[in-house]
Formats: structure tokens, sequence, C-alpha cells
């Protein structure tokens, strides 16, 4: 089951938990985005979402679907559609892993 | 499903709760937890300050309110020229739980040394005020949370105590002890107690089942075990029948019943005869583990050795009983205890739907919120999860979104493994955005953290991909 599953993962791999919340120094295009020199991914996710739902950029018809605008075009691969499945992940895109 | 709901394990973690309002302690604890959000039952005695403690703090809610606004800085000097003021001020009478507010106050803002001088400067500048026990107390708890690397101020607050001609007794040992525990500072807590008894006071029953409830949240049972020993070697104090419970709770939640009938045999041999708590509290035992069987075994000793079942002990065996996925003889029971004379309550009622959405029949479950809600009992944030989790399980998702719009309406939290169960199914009906606003009103009612509520969105929108790529139906 899935709680579990996470809980485990999060409880195993402190380094998992890390990469979501520590701050990380962004590449520029983020940087304009979110405003900030530095940010963790949670909280660029936060705030992408947070863009997504105030300038109402989900398609009326699909709510799964998001309609960027030119700024969130820019971090997004230059996509002009996006699915809000896809998010976490594209938004990861920006998070390299921290070489060892 | 063969898990215990997160609410069980949060109320199983935190049996402390202070009652510090009731004065009277009651005779046993009460440690049998429900499957409910909150213990229902909260433990009653061992975490209660007496009445001695009410009496430091106590006072005439005017003259502290007075004496609160009375010290606006921390510094010695001023609160020397407010204290002289205000007795010059005051033309009656000061009686000495004025100055133990008076001092109480300052003590709230001020340092241990600078309290302690504020201390000699009342005495010397007020001909009418001496110092009775209750002051030394107010400034012992100060010490006492005080952060320390040992235990140098609780010492200097000790001995102007005793030079003063007050001796310390049970209540300082106890007010030590919680103020060190509650300050996170166990350890020197049991140096305290082993010093003191030493040199003035035992503790007594409570003070040491306090510590004892303590020792057994942060350490391992053998070194609660010694502690236990050490007590009873040096200073005579043998555990009662409610460390014996403490204990037996304790071993129970690390689900080493072996261990717990152990010390049932061993507080028998003591000459104590198990009453409903510790009954209840092996029960509660069993009934975590899914052991159905072992749980009627115990309400049939109980009946054996005329102990009478109360609430908790129809709870306990109602929401085991549905855990085992045996929903018919639960029911029966919901008929016993009713005879009983218990009505059954949100807890009753949300372990029956437990055992029913456990069998799939969440429609059945959801038929019985109607009824409980007829008979006046009114559901809980632990009932909605349950149904909620419930109607998930059974694809039911047009009823669990009706139902989520009535916990998000009310306030009510959401439970981690509901809001992932939740999450998931509308994830995997395609219904992402609305999983997305789940997300939001998880973080928003501050029901999970948001790292929690995002790692679990963020790995099942993994997954549903995963499954999607390899074609499976879902």
């Amino acid at each position: 089951m899935l709680p579990q599953r996470v809980k485990k993962t999060i409880t195993d791999n402190p380094k998992k938990l890390a990469n979501l919340i520590d701050l990380v120094n962004l590449p520029s295009a983020v940087r304009e985005f979110v405003g900030q020199s530095q940010t963790s991914r949670l909280g660029c996710f936060l705030r992408v979402w947070s863009y997504i739902k105030t300038n109402n950029l989900q398609d009326a018809t699909n709510k799964n679907v998001v309609n960027c605008d030119e700024k969130l075009k820019s971090i997004l691969l230059g996509r002009s559609h996006v699915e809000l499945a896809e998010l976490p992940e594209l938004i990861k895109l920006h998070f390299p892993k921290a070489p060892k | 499903m063969g898990k215990i709901p997160p609410s069980f394990r949060s109320a199983i973690s935190n049996p402390f709760l202070r009652k510090p309002s009731s004065l009277v302690p009651a005779e046993t604890s009460q440690l049998t937890v429900t499957p409910s959000g909150k213990p229902h039952y909260p433990p009653k005695k061992p975490s209660q300050l007496r009445g001695k403690v009410k009496e430091a703090k106590d006072s005439d809610p005017s003259t502290t309110q007075k004496a609160l606004k009375l010290f606006k800085s921390p510094s010695l000097s001023d609160a020397k020229d407010v204290f002289d003021s205000f007795i010059k001020s005051s033309k009656t009478f000061i009686d000495h739980r004025s100055y133990n507010s008076l001092f109480d106050a300052y003590a709230s803002i001020s340092t241990v040394n600078d309290s302690v001088a504020f201390l000699r400067h009342m005495m010397k500048s007020s001909p009418t005020f001496s110092p009775d026990r209750s002051i030394y107390h107010i400034l012992l708890s100060q010490s006492c949370k005080t952060p320390d690397s040992g235990l140098a101020s609780v010492h200097q607050a000790l001995n102007l105590m005793v030079s003063n001609g007050v001796n310390p007794d049970k209540v300082t040992a106890d007010i030590a002890v919680r103020s060190l525990c509650s300050a996170g500072r166990l350890e020197h807590a049991i140096e305290l107690v082993k010093e003191l008894s030493l040199k003035h006071s035992v503790p007594d029953t409570f003070t040491f089942n306090f510590l004892v409830k303590h020792l057994c949240k942060s350490s391992s049972l053998s070194t609660v075990y010694n502690f236990i020993d050490d007590m009873r070697n040096s200073f005579n104090i043998k555990p009662d029948l409610v460390t014996y419970t403490i204990l037996i709770d304790n071993v129970c939640n690390t689900k080493n019943l072996r261990e717990a009938l152990r010390l049932v045999s061993v507080l028998r041999e003591e000459g104590f005869k198990p009453d409903c708590f510790v009954y209840n509290t092996i029960m509660k035992g069993y009934c975590m583990l899914s052991k159905g069987s072992e749980a009627i075994e115990v309400y049939n000793k109980m009946k054996e050795e005329g102990v009478e079942p109360d609430l908790v002990t129809y709870n306990t065996l109602i929401f085991g009983l549905s855990k085992a996925g045996r929903l018919k003889e639960a029911k029966k029971f919901l008929g016993i205890m009713a005879d009983m004379g218990h009505l059954p309550d949100e807890v009753t009622y949300t372990s029956l739907m437990n055992g029913m959405c456990r069998e799939g029949n969440a429609l059945g479950a959801l038929a019985l919120l109607e009824e409980m809600e007829a008979k006046g009992c009114s559901p809980n944030s632990c009932t909605y999860n349950t149904l909620l989790h419930g109607l998930c399980k059974s694809r039911m998702l047009d009823k669990a979104i009706e139902l989520y719009g009535l916990m998000k309406s009310g306030g009510l939290k959401l439970e981690a493994a509901s809001y992932a169960t939740f999450v998931r199914t509308l994830c995997r009906e395609g219904r992402i955005a609305e999983a997305y606003e789940v997300f939001d009103y998880a973080i928003e009612s501050k029901s999970l953290t948001d790292v929690a509520a995002y790692s679990t969105l963020e790995s099942t929108l993994k997954w549903l991909k995963k499954v999607k790529e390899q074609g499976y139906t879902i």
C-alpha cells in the first residue's frame, strides 16, 4: 500500500527527503520565475502551482491540462500545454541530482 | 488493510494529557485507547498536578493580572522599584497569595539569579512578608525550566529553601520532577529524585508513576526496569497497580504481549488484583495485533474474575473484532453492551464502520453513519476518515467526493491514509485537478505537512505514469 511505502521511503532514505526540502541554487530561468536565487524543490512546486491557480491557467474544459503563458513556458520546456500529472516531474528536471 | 489507523497510533503515543484542573487524583490510570482521533478516556491520574501546586499558583485573579502588568522588564532594579511602590501604595494588609503572585509574575520573565535576589529584597523590605513553601516552589519550578547543563540552579533553589527552614517534601519533589520533565530533562529528574530521596523525602506514587511513564516513552524497557528496581532496593518504593498498568501498556504498544502476560503474573504475585484498566490495556494489545479470539478470552476472563467491563472494554473489543474481520461477533457485542447499559458512542460506530469497509461494504457503513446520526451521536473526524477510506477502496468515488465535501465544509482534518487513498483513487479516474485540490486542502487544513502531502501526490503520479506505460488496466 502506498502510504506505508511513502513513509518507508522517507525513513529509509533521508536523502530523498533532503532533495525535496533542501535549498538549491537555481538555474537562471527558474530564478526569474520564482524571484529568489534559492528554493527547495517543494517550494518551487508550490510556487508554480499557486501561479497556475492565481492566473487561471487550467484549461476550462479539461482541468487536468494547463495552458502555459509565456512566463510558465520558460520553465516548463517551452511547452504550451502541460498535463497536471506531469508537473512534479517537469519541475524535478530543474533539480538535478547532486553529484556524489 | 491490516494496519492501525494513524489516529490510533497518535493516541497511543500521547497518553499523557495533563489535566491540572481536577484536584482529586483518581485511583487508577486509564490507558486504554480507543480507535478514534483522540484518546476519549484520557489518563486521569499520574499526570495531574496536585492541589499544592494549584495553591502555589492560585490567587485572586485580579491580583495576578495586576501583578502581570506591573513587571514590564526583567531588570532587577526595576522590579525592586515596582515592589517598593506596590508596598507603599497598598493600604490594606497584603496576604501571602498576593506576594506569591507578585513573585510569580516576576519569575515568569526573569532569570533564576534575579528571582533569588528579588525574593531576598522582598524579605528585607517588607516586614510582614515571610516566605512560605509555595513561593519556594515557584522559584524551584522556574529553576527547573531554565536550560542548564547540570542541576546547579535547581540546587540553588533547594538550598535557599533549606537554609530558610523549609524542608523539601513530596510536593517539592513532584513539582521539580514535572517541571524538569516538561523541559525535557528526564535524566536530571531521575538524578534529583534519587538525591531528594536520600536527603529529604521519598517521592510518592504519583511522582514515581509519572517518572515511569516518561521513562517508558523515551527509554528501553531494561532502563525502566532498572529504575524501578533501583527505587525499590534503595528507597523501598514499590510499584503499584498503576505502575504495572503503565508498564503493560508500554509493552503492548511494542507488541510484546508475552512480556505483558509476564507482568500480569508478576502483579498477581505482588498481591494485586488486575482491574478493569489492566484488562482493557491487554485487550487493546491483542486488538492491535488483530487477535480477536485472544481479546474475547480476556473479556471472558474479566467476567470470570468479576471485573465489570466498561464502555472502553466494549469499544476496544468491537474495534478489535472489526479489525480482525469478525464483524458478526462485533455486532453481537454491540447488543451485549446495550444490555449492560452502555450506549454506543462515536468510537463504537467508527469501529463498526471500519469493519464494514474492510468487508467491502462501504454502503453499509454509510447507512450506519445515518443511523448513528439519527440516534443523536455525532461523528468525529475519524469517522469521516474511515468512511472516506472505505468508499475509495470500494471505488465509489462519487460518494467519496460527496463525503469529502462534507468534511471540507466542516473543516475536518484528513488522515494520512485516507488522504493517500483518496488522492490515488482520484488520479486513477483521471481527475488529477481534483487530486491537486485535495492536496491544497490537506495543507491548508494543516492535516499533513506539505512534505508529506507532496510526497504522496508525487509518488502517486509517478505510479500512475508507470502503470499507464506498462499498459495495465487500472
